[in-house]
C-alpha cells in the first residue's frame, strides 16, 4: 500500500507541468461539452479522440482520453438539468429529478449539486480503483482458459441483462450478435479467415473504432435528426456554488452511491447508466424524502450524479486488471491502450505498476478540472447547448468519417462505420442496447481462444469448465443471471421466498420499471 | 412493438442458422492432424446456434403478443410519421452521400465544403420561407461549410499528423 501511495505521488509529481495541466483542462472541458450536446456520447468523444490522440506519446494519451471520459460523463448533467434530455444514456436518471429543479427556477442549484455529487462520484470511485485494481489483478492470475471463457460469457449475460432491464433477451441478442461481429476475420490459433469471402479488407476483421464511432456516433445522429426540435432552457437562475451543509446532509447518500456506482462500473459492459440508475433505486428506497423523488429532489439527483461518476473509474478496473471493460467508452480506453502499446491484463500489477497509480492520478486531475471548470463556467457553457442540431451535426459526421479513416487510413473503415452506423440505429430504434454489442465485440476473441483451448486441454471435456472453483462460481454467477431474466422463475421464488416467511404471494407480473 | 419483434426475430434466426451452416463447412484440418476441439468453425457455429435459439424465442413471444393479427404496420410501432421518416431519409441520403460517394473521389476538403452546405441548408430551410431569410441561410451555411473544411483538415493535418481520406 505504501508502495502504492508512493508510485501515486511520483505519478502526480510528473503530471504537475503546465503542458499536462493544459491538456487537462482542454480535455476535460472538451469532453463537458461533448457530454451536454444530446446525440454525442462518451463513446463517441472518446472513440473520436483516440484517432486524433495516437501518434501522442501514451501516457499523454491515455491522460486526455480519461479526461474526456469523466468530462462527458459529467456534462451529461447540463442538458439533463436544462433540456429533459440526458446528454449521454448515462445521465437519464438525473432528468428526473434535475428538470424538475430547473423547472422550479434553481437550474443553477441542480447544476451545482450534480457537480458536486460527479466529483465526489469520482473521487470514491477511484479510491475503489486503488484498493480493488491490485487485489483484483493478484486474484486474476489464478485465471486460466476455462476462468476467461466464463468471465467473456458471465459479461455477455449480465451486461445484456442489465443495460435491456425491461426485456433482457434484446440485450443478449445484441451481445451474441457482437460476439458475431468479432468472429470475422483472421482467427487466432489456426489463422484461418473466418467469413470473410475473399475480400482483403475483411481478413483482419472489422476494426473496433469503426464499429463504435459508427454505433454510437452515427446512429446517434440519425436518431437526433429524426426528432422534432426541443426547447432550451436558457435560465440557469439561483447559486451554482453547492452548501457544504446539504452535502454533509446526504452523505451516506453520496458514500452508497459511490459504492453501487463504482460496482456496477466493475461488471463487463454494465457501465455508467446502470451505475446512475442503480444508485436512484436504492437512494430512493433508504430515503426519508422518498415522496420528493421525481419531483426535485436533491437526494435523487446526488445520487445519480455520484453513481455515474463513480461508474468511471469502477470500469477503468477491469479493462487495467482483466482487460475486459466495465462499459463501453472503457471498451475504447482499452483498444486505446492497445494502440499505444500498453498491455493491460492479470499482470499489468507485475509488469506496469506505475501505470496502474498513473491512471489513478489522471481520474483524480481529472475530477478536479470538471468541479473547477463545471462550477467556474456554468453560463458560458449554456451558449453549446444554443448551438441548433442542423449545424452541428453535419460536423460531427465528418469527424465520424475522418475518425473511422484515421488510425488505418482506409476507406472500407468509413463504409464499416456507415454499415454499422445503420445496422444501430434500426437497432436503438428496436430497443436493443448497444453497450452489449460492444462488449460482444470485444470479448469475442477471448472467448473464441480461450473455450477452444480450455476444450483442447481438457480433451473435450466440460468438467473443468464446471469443477474449477472460480470457473464454477462464474458458471453459477451466469446462470443465476438468466434464471433472474425469466419472470416465471423470477415469480417462483419470490412465491417460494414468501412461503417460507408465512405470507401470501402476488399473483404475477413485473416490478415496477426503476424500482 | 410485436411486428417489429417479429421481424427482428426472423432476421436473427436467419443469421443464426446461415452461421452454423457457414461455421460447419469451414475447413477442420483433419489431413494435418489438428485437435478437433481447436477448429476454427467450433465457437462461430454455437453462436449461430445460440442466435437461432434467441431469435426463434422472439419470434415466439412476438406471435404469442399478438404480431400476425397486428393492425399497425412496423412503421407506425416504431413512431416513424411522415416527418419522422422525411428526416430521417434526408438525413441518410446526406450521410451515405458524403460517406461512400464523395470521400475518396473529391479532394476531402471539397467534398466537406458541399456536405455541410448541403446538410444545413436542406435541413434549415423550410417551404414558405421568405427569400431574404433563404439568402441568410445559405450564406451562414457556406461560411460555416467553408470553415469546418479548413478546420477539421488543420487540426488532423497540421495538429495531430493525421492523415485525411
Amino acid at each position: 500500500m505504501t508502495g502504492g501511495l508512493g508510485l501515486f505521488l511520483e505519478a502526480l509529481a510528473g503530471f504537475a507541468n503546465p503542458w499536462t495541466l493544459a491538456s487537462v483542462l482542454w480535455a476535460t472541458l472538451l469532453g463537458i461539452v461533448v457530454g451536454m450536446m444530446p446525440g454525442l456520447t462518451a463513446t463517441l468523444g472518446v472513440a473520436l479522440l483516440t484517432t486524433l490522440t495516437f501518434k501522442m506519446p501514451a501516457g499523454d494519451a491515455i491522460l486526455v482520453l480519461i479526461c474526456m471520459y469523466v468530462g462527458a460523463i459529467y456534462g451529461g448533467s447540463r442538458s439533463a438539468i436544462l433540456l429533459n434530455i440526458p446528454g449521454t444514456p448515462a445521465n437519464a436518471a438525473t432528468t428526473l429529478d434535475g428538470f424538475p429543479l430547473a423547472r422550479a427556477g434553481q437550474a443553477g442549484r441542480a447544476m451545482g449539486i450534480a457537480t458536486a455529487g460527479s466529483f465526489c462520484g469520482s473521487l470514491i470511485g477511484m479510491l475503489m480503483l486503488v484498493l480493488v485494481a491490485p487485489v483484483l489483478a493478484d486474484f486474476a492470475l489464478a485465471f486460466g482458459s476455462y476462468e476467461f471463457f466464463w468471465l467473456a460469457m458471465f459479461g455477455i449475460v449480465i451486461s445484456g441483462q442489465l443495460t435491456a432491464i425491461d426485456d433482457p433477451l434484446k440485450g443478449w441478442l445484441a451481445g451474441f450478435l457482437g460476439l458475431l461481429v468479432a468472429m470475422v476475420g483472421q482467427e487466432g490459433i489456426h489463422a484461418y479467415q473466418r467469413f470473410s469471402y475473399g475480400i482483403t479488407e475483411l481478413s483482419g476483421g472489422f476494426g473496433l473504432l469503426p464499429v463504435l464511432v459508427g454505433a454510437f456516433g452515427f446512429a446517434e445522429l440519425l436518431q437526433v435528426m429524426k426528432q422534432p426540435a426541443y426547447e432550451v432552457v436558457r435560465n440557469a437562475g439561483g447559486r451554482v456554488l453547492p452548501r457544504l451543509s446539504e452535502l454533509l446532509r446526504y452523505w451516506r447518500t453520496i458514500i452508497r452511491s459511490g459504492l453501487i456506482g463504482t460496482l456496477m462500473g466493475l461488471l463487463p459492459g454494465v457501465g455508467e447508466d446502470i451505475g446512475a440508475w442503480g444508485s436512484y433505486a436504492a437512494a430512493r428506497r433508504a430515503s426519508r424524502e422518498r415522496e420528493k423523488f421525481g419531483k426535485g429532489s436533491i437526494e435523487g439527483l446526488l445520487a445519480a450524479e455520484t453513481g455515474n461518476n463513480a461508474a468511471v473509474p469502477g470500469a477503468i478496473i477491469p479493462v487495467l486488471t482483466l482487460a475486459i471493460p466495465g462499459s463501453a467508452p472503457a471498451a475504447v480506453l482499452l483498444a486505446a491502450m492497445f494502440i499505444h502499446g500498453i498491455r493491460p491484463g492479470p499482470l499489468i500489477m507485475i509488469e506496469f505498476p506505475s501505470f496502474v497509480y498513473e491512471v489513478v492520478a489522471m481520474v483524480l486531475l481529472a475530477s478536479i478540472a470538471i468541479l473547477v471548470l463545471g462550477l467556474a463556467l456554468t453560463r458560458p457553457l449554456l451558449y453549446v447547448l444554443a448551438v441548433p442540431r442542423e449545424r452541428l451535426m453535419p460536423v460531427i459526421f465528418v469527424l465520424c468519417t475522418v475518425g473511422a479513416f484515421a488510425i488505418a487510413s482506409r476507406l472500407f473503415d468509413v463504409w464499416v462505420m456507415v454499415g454499422f452506423g445503420i445496422l444501430g440505429f434500426v437497432l436503438r430504434e428496436m430497443k436493443y442496447p448497444m453497450a452489449p454489442l460492444v462488449l460482444g465485440v470485444v470479448l469475442g476473441p477471448i472467448l473464441d481462444k480461450n473455450f477452444r483451448r480450455a476444450m483442447v486441454l481438457s480433451d473435450g471435456s466440460l468438467e473443468p469448465f464446471l469443477t474449477r472453483p472460480i470457473s464454477a462460481a462464474l458458471a453459477l454467477l451466469t446462470l443465476v443471471s438468466i434464471l433472474a431474466a425469466i419472470p416465471a422463475v423470477r415469480a417462483a421464488v419470490l412465491r417460494l421466498a414468501l412461503r417460507i416467511r408465512g405470507g401470501r404471494a402476488p399473483v404475477r407480473g413485473r416490478p415496477e420499471p426503476g424500482s | 412493438m410485436p411486428r417489429a419483434d417479429m421481424w427482428a426475430g426472423s432476421g436473427f434466426l436467419a443469421l443464426g442458422a446461415a452461421t452454423a451452416v457457414e461455421s460447419w463447412r469451414m475447413p477442420r484440418f483433419e489431413q494435418l492432424d489438428v485437435n478437433p476441439w481447436s477448429v476454427p468453425g467450433l465457437v462461430p457455429g454455437l453462436i449461430g446456434l445460440v442466435l437461432l435459439f434467441l431469435g426463434g424465442l422472439l419470434v415466439l413471444r412476438a406471435v404469442r403478443e399478438g404480431a400476425l393479427r397486428a393492425e399497425a404496420g412496423m412503421a407506425e410501432e416504431l413512431g416513424f410519421d411522415a416527418e419522422r421518416r422525411r428526416r430521417t431519409l434526408l438525413a441518410l441520403l446526406l450521410t451515405v452521400g458524403y460517406a461512400v460517394g464523395l470521400v475518396g473521389r473529391l479532394p476531402f476538403r471539397t467534398a466537406t465544403f458541399l456536405f455541410v452546405l448541403l446538410f444545413i441548408a436542406l435541413f434549415r430551410i423550410e417551404r414558405g420561407m421568405p427569400v431574404g431569410q433563404i439568402a441568410r441561410e445559405l450564406v451562414y451555411a457556406a461560411l460555416e461549410a467553408l470553415l469546418v473544411a479548413l478546420a477539421v483538415g488543420f487540426v488532423f493535418e497540421r495538429l495531430f499528423y493525421v492523415r485525411l481520406p
